[in-house]
């Protein structure tokens, strides 16, 4: 009897880890990891293929969710006070400038990471049945994100966070019909005051978080369910794989193959139900090209893990996170501009507020639901997606264009600038 | 319980009624719950002092307000919003060119309020500004008027 032997395997209750039994245990007996497989394709780790996007969005936002909790002991959501705690955590607070400079750079990484890894899936075509839903589950998740960014920028009070709310909730009373009453729900009221930075508060901190965590944990078992991580499978020696494996019964009626004499190994679930039994058939030489998930796929997602931390907090260290002034209702900046990512936005609507606000965006949303139900051709090979990857390739370079049009080259009175006005501080 | 298709159908229907008209009513309570009964804002309408007090020339900005007020010797007193009617920033009046620019997106008005230049739909907005029992200039928010309309003291 060893008394601390058996309070350690109280809590590891799993075969040591020398063993393939203990390696597999280590990711089913344990409910943070058992969204693994126990086994992983060698393909799956291949950093060229995923660049561990959907991972380092993830952990980003699990920088966020612990940042964001820690800035909250700090902050009251009414003015002014808001922007005193702003000051306070700058300032006075231990370590409080570190973690909003944090919060706030994870949040820019996070809309990139987001769109970078949304690019990724598409160019891999990942969205392929039967993974459509997923991608809208994604395209979704994406603009909670932005959602999230949103309401996490009027919370400063500052003059940013004040010009930006007027702005975009004045952008979504053009709607036709619903437009005011969506702007009175948002605001509490007429007028961007207290009522709205306490909403956009709840939103920010509850609501929205909690919808991308729900999703999100949707996004991962369908992943899972769906075979797991996306391969570059058009590469494989054997040319019906670039499609994706299909899970769940067979489409056809066609008798089920028998377990097969090969080395071939069929899992079903074996459950009392009527009707087709769910199989998955993995070939012997597929197997040979598994590894298990302990530790290779552990060890790099710790690693990609790490670099995210690091990088994060190496910038966090180096760059302050913006505050501008307090907020003041009578005086707006010149230039007003929302953070980069919304600058493409109030681009289109410096054009106009009905089209460029609400028209084509909500067209642009609706594209990208759409796409793994429009785009039918069952093949991932890049060379048979010519006119795929061209149209996705031009809505990418529209929005960065338009991004790096409102950033650079707008200036006072949203007039053209040369971009190099800035830089010498002519203005 | 014998259940033949008359019974299923005939509770199926009303089982569907009532379970929408829950669903129903609880989103348009959660609709109500969200919007406020009461509005703890400005009021509409308000003074913004005797006429004196404004000079003639360039428009008088009062920045809690959000309005300009107009002096004009001949015409008399009017006043504008300031608020921008693209997307809801406050604009500038500049004297080199008398006109009101917008800092968000560019838009400029005419100092009578018309759209020049730029992505906002409609001029700007006048209100009716009255004089008040007590002597002081009223400007009622809820009433717009022409931009021709000026009140004469």
């Amino acid at each position: 009897m060893n008394p601390i032997r058996d309070a350690w395997q109280s809590i590891f209750r799993r075969d040591p880890l020398s063993t393939d039994k203990g390696k597999s245990e280590f990711v089913f007996l344990n409910v943070w990891l058992h969204i693994h497989p126990a086994k992983v394709k060698k393909e799956n780790l291949k950093v060229k293929h995923t660049f561990y996007l959907g991972f380092i969005t993830f952990f980003l936002f699990l920088i966020l969710v612990t940042t964001g909790v820690a800035l909250m002991f700090y902050y009251r959501p009414h003015p002014p006070q808001a922007y005193q705690d702003m000051k306070d955590l700058q300032f006075v607070v231990y370590l409080g400038s570190f973690l909003r400079n944090m919060h706030r750079w994870s949040a820019h990484g996070m809309v990139i990471c987001v769109f970078l890894h949304m690019c990724r899936v598409f160019y891999t075509g990942s969205y392929k049945r039967p993974r459509q839903f997923n991608w809208v589950i994604g395209v979704i998740l994406f603009l909670l994100t932005l959602g999230l960014s949103f309401t996490g920028y009027l919370l400063p009070w500052d003059q940013l966070a004040f010009w930006a709310i007027t702005v975009g909730t004045n952008i979504g009373s053009y709607a036709p019909v619903v437009g005011a009453g969506i702007r009175e729900l948002l605001l509490g009221g007429h007028t961007v005051g207290e009522s709205a930075l306490l909403r956009f508060y709840v939103l920010h901190v509850a609501v929205l978080p909690a919808l991308v965590t729900l999703l999100t944990m949707v996004h991962f078992w369908r992943v899972r369910k769906d075979g797991g991580l996306s391969r570059p499978v058009w590469k494989l020696k054997d040319p019906k794989s670039a499609q994706l494996v299909a899970i769940g019964a067979p489409d056809t009626n066609a008798a089920l193959p028998a377990v097969p004499a090969s080395q071939d190994k069929t899992y079903g679930l074996m459950e009392v139900v009527t009707g087709k039994p769910i199989f998955e058939t993995v070939s012997a030489e597929e197997e040979e090209d598994t590894v298990f998930s302990y530790p290779y796929a552990f060890f790099r997602e710790g690693v990609a893990l790490l670099a995210t931390v690091t990088t994060v907090m190496a910038v966090s260290i180096f760059w302050q996170a913006p505050l501008e002034e307090l907020a003041n209702p009578a005086k707006t900046p010149n230039p007003a501009k929302a953070p980069w990512y919304f600058l493409g936005l109030q681009e289109l609507v410096s054009h106009s507020a009905l089209l460029g606000g609400v028209i084509v965006p909500a067209l642009a949303v609706m594209a990208l639901l759409a796409i793994p139900y429009v785009d039918l051709n069952p093949s991932r090979r890049p060379a048979d997606r010519k006119w795929a990857i061209r149209a996705f390739t031009l809505f990418v370079v529209v929005n960065v264009v338009l991004i790096i049009v409102g950033t650079l080259f707008r200036g006072p009175g949203w007039a053209f600038v040369a971009p190099w006005v800035h830089i010498a501080g002519a203005e | 319980m014998n259940i033949n298709r008359r019974r299923l159908l005939n509770w199926g229907t009303g089982g569907l009624v009532a379970l929408t008209s829950a669903v129903g009513l609880s989103l348009g309570a959660v609709l109500r719950y969200l919007t406020p009964s009461v509005f703890y804002e400005p009021p509409q309408s308000f003074k913004i002092g005797a006429p004196a007090d404004f000079s003639f020339g360039p428009p008088t900005f009062m920045a809690e307000e959000k309005i300009f007020v107009f002096r004009d010797r001949e015409k008399g007193f009017a006043v504008v919003n300031a608020v921008c009617t693209h997307l809801g920033c406050t604009v500038g009046y500049f004297q080199n060119d008398e006109r009101f620019h917008c800092p968000c997106h560019g838009s400029v008005f005419a100092a009578d309020g018309a759209v020049l230049h730029g992505p906002a739909p409609r001029p700007l907005e006048w209100f009716e500004v009255t004089l008040a029992r007590d002597g002081q200039l009223r400007v009622d928010k809820d009433h717009t008027v022409p931009a021709s309309y000026r009140l004469m003291v």
